[in-house]
């Protein structure tokens, strides 16, 4: 780097500062959207660590899901003499029903009940209104109802909304009366989940007993909150507590893997949004490639002349270089204020995805909060690199120039160059150089280590990068096709159309970059809206006909018949169906027992280590299944392998159906031995027969069928599944919840819409990023008009100095545009299709269907989108005078 | 010399021999196409003959890469067009600085004032090419070709956009230039009162050496004797075409 470079590159700089505009917006653009990603990253991150034991609950969690034997009671009780502090809380489903009738609200709810006992919370904070002591706010109620004892309840204010209720009237719950005695705005360790079934209702557990919920099979979380002394390490006590609480099947956890699935969707969901910051900004790279190359082209007779008085080609380039990485920076730097301000509207966006409002959960506030620094450098290193391996190839053309040619402008300069292409240092070709050869590979390898370093993953980095490059060889491709074709066609009468076309056929027209650009930017935003619709339709519109409107769970065997009697009488749905549910765990595998939980901390180590593959195998072995036993195979459910009962069969011995995935997964076929414990009882059966299930189809599926009578006596609820017209819902609800008040009623329906709801603002959420690949796009887009801005002026003043009117250009430039943008649009939209497909089949494991309304919305707001900004990068062009045009020539 | 032009070759320059001592000052004459342009460009070294050597400073040139040759340029080579061709984007100060900085000198700005004060243009120096004149855009590319005080100043048609006071200016300013730094001067001119100024004609005709003069006679006819050694012989030129079809880089 010499002086004269600097002093150069400055001089440069200076002159051609409007030409830069582009340039640099390009740049801010692509890492401001980086940026902002990994800054909310980042913080969300900080905070979650910070409170992993408000987000747990304390420094080690207990977790069962079913109440707690007396050995294991026993366990707990021995922690306290050792000073360590617990709190016992348990978390259920359940419905409320108002206790008076009212005009306005639905008489009963759905909801996510909490019992809890002091000290609860042992970590973070519990925001109630009013803000009083918890424990005084669920205490027993002395007044407001005086003829029977009720317990205080602190509930959610969308249950007061649904209800129409206040803070003071009474609700019921199961059998017990409560009187709601405030409000709770945010729970440190409620789950971070997208879904909920209802709002929360808090209660002490004197107030749970008396509601009598709880009964055998009834689906409960037990959670048992420990609160450890500062001198006692916790992980001997977590390793020592999954082994002695393993009878129990009980999940220990620790602060320190607070949360894994919160962090791992939010990690997940910053990767992906930060790759698609990464195609904004690669697109911008596409726009400086193309700045570079008019740049240098501009200045062809510049780099001649400091070739005569002695400048070298690697001086001239170093110097055009160290140019460009100013520029990058400034660039940069711009988009990190951009950055900054996206950060600040993110939390808005994604805080609605969850149901707890969990960033206000964990204190998350933008303002107050410091900007972490590495998020920052990232962007700008990653502005700076792209810039300068966006810049290396067009900048290498300069070695080509040849002075002695420029001069005598006898035959066209960059002889040895491609004049008619400007894109074609985007795609390989015979005859390259060693050097340009070398120079491609290091731009190769220098974009996917940057794609690596943005997903922080090998694999998500490189796949990243070849699907960029793929799309980017595609569309080049298809355009260069597309406009080889077109040349082939006779040309138009009418000269509008002749001119249009002429301006995007004519040698240097930029058609192809302008192409690849726009098509990145459609896909992306395409693919986004494509991914949505379909699953969308997935739950919505193909729901099945026949798919019932309520699950009624916790049924009791003694409420069976009653439970049938009632969906009878109160729908229309002649046959209600009961399925019998029994909970248990695996216990034995062909003979071999299968231990849970009492892993020792060198087996956890490798479990962590365990691949994915081998994690999901955990899955299926630790998981707690729900089986049934029926007479005949559900609908939907297929026999690959073996065969069904028949009917009448005589069972000596409990037989079972696996379905397909667990028993590949567990390694299983017919005739294998299978043991599960139930509630603490062992029960072995043979495997007879393997089903395929469809598991969308909203009706009851099992992973586990036994034979009938195989699980006689074993604890068991039913659920009951009905169909019923919209009108009869509502009522329907309260009759079930007014004669069977433990029984919980789900609404499908309402299960779907909030699904439809989180989808809704997560793609909210995805199109917020994107909108910064479509910004880049347009961006190129204009750069690339403006490399061809004066050929475009001198041409329209001769034209007009030939009798042309400004509507005649200016619609020649609309058909123009309207080309590009039909070009663009459909090879995104072909793209995105593709692309759609694929993150369908892989991430979510769905089929793929044609999205005709979506497909035509994006290829319609294309054109429309191309020809405006189109517009706005040419229309100074229409009003210059010819004659002062054509005097300066 | 073998250019392509429109997909066929051209032969531009052929058979052609000559010597040009130190500190002679020659004129190439010729019609338009004669292929004068070509000849001053190939002793600059800013193109290369297909067949044939070029010496500059009793040093081949014409195997010298790109680099080396743009090096030697800088040191040893002024060179002056007949458009000009100042760097629009930059100042008259500025263009004379570029090769001072380009070979590391220090003070490029201050001697690039002197320059141009030499030039009879001080009053110019932070204007761009735009706002000067033909002549005063001339007078600042001269300034800029004697930055480095080359050894060889090799002008093409330097008066040949200037009226002809602004050009007898600039002929007066090249020739003290000569003879105050004894700087060897080659320049291609239309103009046949400027050719017969010069110590020595060389006459080009359809890419031949028609003729090679010497008009008048001066002080510098003793150099031309005495001096002819091969260390003092600046430019020697053997250059022909071949009747080969042109390498694609020329």
């Amino acid at each position: 780097m010499t002086f004269f470079m600097v002093k150069m590159a400055w001089r440069e700089t200076r002159a051609a500062w409007r030409h830069f505009l582009y340039f640099l917006v390009c740049i801010a653009i692509g890492v401001g959207a980086l940026t902002g990603v990994s800054i909310f990253g980042t913080q969300v991150e900080h905070t979650v660590t910070k409170e992993a034991r408000g987000l747990l609950g304390g420094d080690l969690e207990i977790r069962l899901s079913r109440p707690i034997s007396p050995k294991g009671q026993e366990v707990l009780d021995s922690l306290r003499e050792r000073g360590i502090v617990q709190a016992h809380v348990s978390e259920l489903v359940a419905m409320a029903a108002r206790a008076e009738p009212s005009v306005s609200g639905q008489p009963t709810q759905i909801i996510e009940l909490k019992a809890v006992e002091p000290p609860y919370p042992l970590y973070g904070s519990l925001r109630l209104e009013p803000s009083s002591d918890l424990a005084e706010l669920l205490r027993h109620q002395t007044h407001g109802c005086p003829d029977r004892t009720c317990f205080g309840t602190v509930v959610q204010e969308s249950l007061l909304i649904r209800m129409g209720l206040m803070v003071g009237d009474q609700l019921r719950i199961g059998q017990g009366l409560f009187i709601i005695t405030g409000v709770v705005r945010t729970e440190p360790d409620r789950m971070a989940n997208a879904f909920s079934l209802g709002p929360r209702v808090l209660m002490s557990r004197e107030g749970l007993h008396a509601a009598e919920l709880i009964k055998v099979g009834s689906r409960i979380r037990e959670r048992y909150l420990l609160k450890i002394p500062n001198t006692m390490a916790p992980d001997p006590l977590l390793y020592e507590l999954r082994g002695r609480l393993a009878p129990d099947a009980a999940r220990v956890s620790s602060y320190r893997d607070a949360q894994p699935q919160l962090k791992q969707s939010l990690e997940q969901l910053t990767r992906y949004l930060g790759l698609i910051g990464l195609t904004a900004l690669f697109v911008g790279g596409l726009g400086v490639a193309t700045s570079v190359h008019a740049f240098v082209r501009e200045k062809l007779q510049t780099i001649a002349i400091l070739k005569t008085v002695g400048a070298e080609s690697s001086t001239i380039i170093q110097t055009y270089v160290l140019q460009a990485t100013i520029l990058g920076l400034v660039g940069s730097l711009v988009g990190l204020g951009t950055g900054v301000l996206l950060q600040q509207s993110l939390p808005g966006m994604i805080a609605a995805l969850m149901v707890s409002d969990l960033l206000d959960q964990l204190g998350f506030s933008q303002g107050g909060m410091e900007l972490p620094l590495a998020p920052l450098a990232k962007g700008l290193a990653l502005g700076i690199l792209s810039t300068l391996l966006f810049t290396l190839w067009p900048l290498l053309t300069i070695r080509d120039v040849k002075p002695a040619r420029i001069f005598r402008r006898e035959v066209a300069p960059l002889a040895s160059s491609n004049e008619s292409s400007p894109t074609r240092w985007w795609m390989l070709r015979k005859g390259l150089d060693r050097a340009k050869a070398i120079t491609s590979v290091g731009v190769g390898l220098g974009l996917a280590l940057l794609s690596v370093w943005q997903a922080n993953s090998w694999k998500v980095g490189l796949l990243f990068i070849l699907a960029f490059a793929a799309a980017v060889v595609l569309l080049g491709a298809s355009a260069r096709g597309v406009l080889m074709a077109l040349k082939k066609w006779p040309r138009p009468e009418a000269l509008v159309l002749r001119q249009a076309l002429g301006n995007v056929l004519r040698p240097g027209s930029q058609a192809v970059s302008i192409t690849i650009a726009i098509g990145i930017a459609v896909m992306v935003v395409t693919t986004v809206s494509l991914v949505e619709r379909s699953l969308l339709a997935q739950v919505g519109d193909n729901r099945p006909t026949g798919a019932p409107t309520f699950f009624f769970i916790d049924i009791q065997p003694d409420q069976a018949e009653g439970m049938t009697a009632l969906l009878r009488q109160r729908s229309s749905d002649p046959n209600p169906r009961l399925t019998p549910l029994v909970r248990s765990r695996l216990a034995g595998l062909k003979g071999e027992p299968v231990t849970l939980e009492a892993m020792s901390e060198e087996e956890e180590q490798k479990e962590k280590a365990a691949q994915r593959e081998e994690r999901r195998k955990k899955w299926y072995l630790t998981r707690e299944y729900v089986l049934t036993f029926l007479q005949d195979l559900p609908k939907d459910n297929k026999i690959v392998q073996g065969d069904w009962w028949k009917p009448g069969q005589v069972f000596t011995k409990p037989l079972i159906s696996v379905e397909e995935d667990a028993a590949k997964q567990l390694g299983l076929t017919v005739g294998d031995m299978l043991e599960l414990d139930i509630q603490g009882t062992p029960i072995t059966g043979e495997i007879s027969s393997i089903r395929q299930v469809e598991w969308g189809n909203f009706s009851t599926n099992f992973y586990m069928i036994f034979s009938p009578g195989a699980l006689d006596g074993a604890p068991h609820t039913y659920v009951a599944t009905v169909r019923v017209a919209p009108s009869e819902e509502v009522a329907l609800q309260q009759a079930v919840v007014a004669s069977f008040p433990n029984v919980t009623a789900i609404n499908i329906g309402d299960v779907l819409d909030s699904f439809a709801r989180v989808l809704d603002r997560l793609s909210l959420a995805i199109r917020a990023v994107a909108l910064f690949c479509v910004l880049s796009g347009g961006l190129v887009m204009a750069a690339a008009l403006a490399a061809t801005r004066y050929r475009r002026l001198y041409e329209s003043v001769i034209l007009k100095a030939l009798g042309a009117t400004r509507s005649m250009i200016a619609r020649s430039f609309a058909v123009e545009y309207a080309l590009l943008g039909t070009l663009g649009g459909l090879l995104g939209c072909a793209l995105a299709s593709a692309l759609s497909w694929a993150v369908l089949a892989t991430v979510f494991d769905l089929s793929w269907s044609l999205q005709p309304a979506v497909l035509a919305t994006g290829f319609t707001a294309t054109i429309i989108l191309t020809m405006l900004v189109g517009f706005l990068s040419t229309y100074r062009i229409l009003g210059q005078p010819p004659l002062s045009v054509l005097r300066q020539e | 010399m073998v250019l392509p032009a429109a997909g066929r070759s051209v032969t531009i320059l052929d058979r052609i021999t000559f010597d040009i001592p130190a500190k002679q000052t020659v004129a190439i004459v010729g019609p338009s196409g004669s292929g004068k342009s070509t000849l001053l460009g190939l002793m600059a070294g800013l193109d290369r003959p297909t067949s044939g050597s070029i010496q500059l400073d009793g040093i081949d040139i014409t195997a010298m890469g790109e680099s080396r040759m743009a090096r030697f340029r800088r040191e040893k080579v002024g060179y002056i067009f007949q458009s000009f061709h100042l760097i629009p984007t930059l100042t008259a100060i500025e263009n004379v600085a570029v090769p001072l900085e380009l070979s590391g000198e220090r003070r490029a700005g201050e001697r690039a004032a002197e320059l141009l004060a030499a030039v009879g243009l001080s009053s110019r120096m932070e204007h761009y090419p735009v706002q000067l004149s033909g002549g005063e855009q001339q007078r600042v590319a001269v300034a800029r070709a004697f930055a480095c005080r080359p050894p060889i100043l090799l002008a093409d048609e330097p008066t040949g956009n200037l009226d002809s006071s602004t050009g007898a200016h600039v002929i007066d300013l090249l020739l003290s230039l000569h003879r105050d730094s004894s700087t060897t001067l080659v320049l291609v001119t239309h103009d046949a009162t400027l050719a017969s100024s010069m110590q020595r004609v060389l006459s080009l005709r359809d890419g031949h050496l028609e003729s090679d003069s010497m008009p008048s006679y001066s002080e510098f006819t003793d150099d031309v004797a005495t001096g002819s050694t091969s260390k003092d012989r600046v430019s020697s030129m053997d250059c022909s075409s071949s009747d080969r079809p042109a390498e694609s880089d020329l």
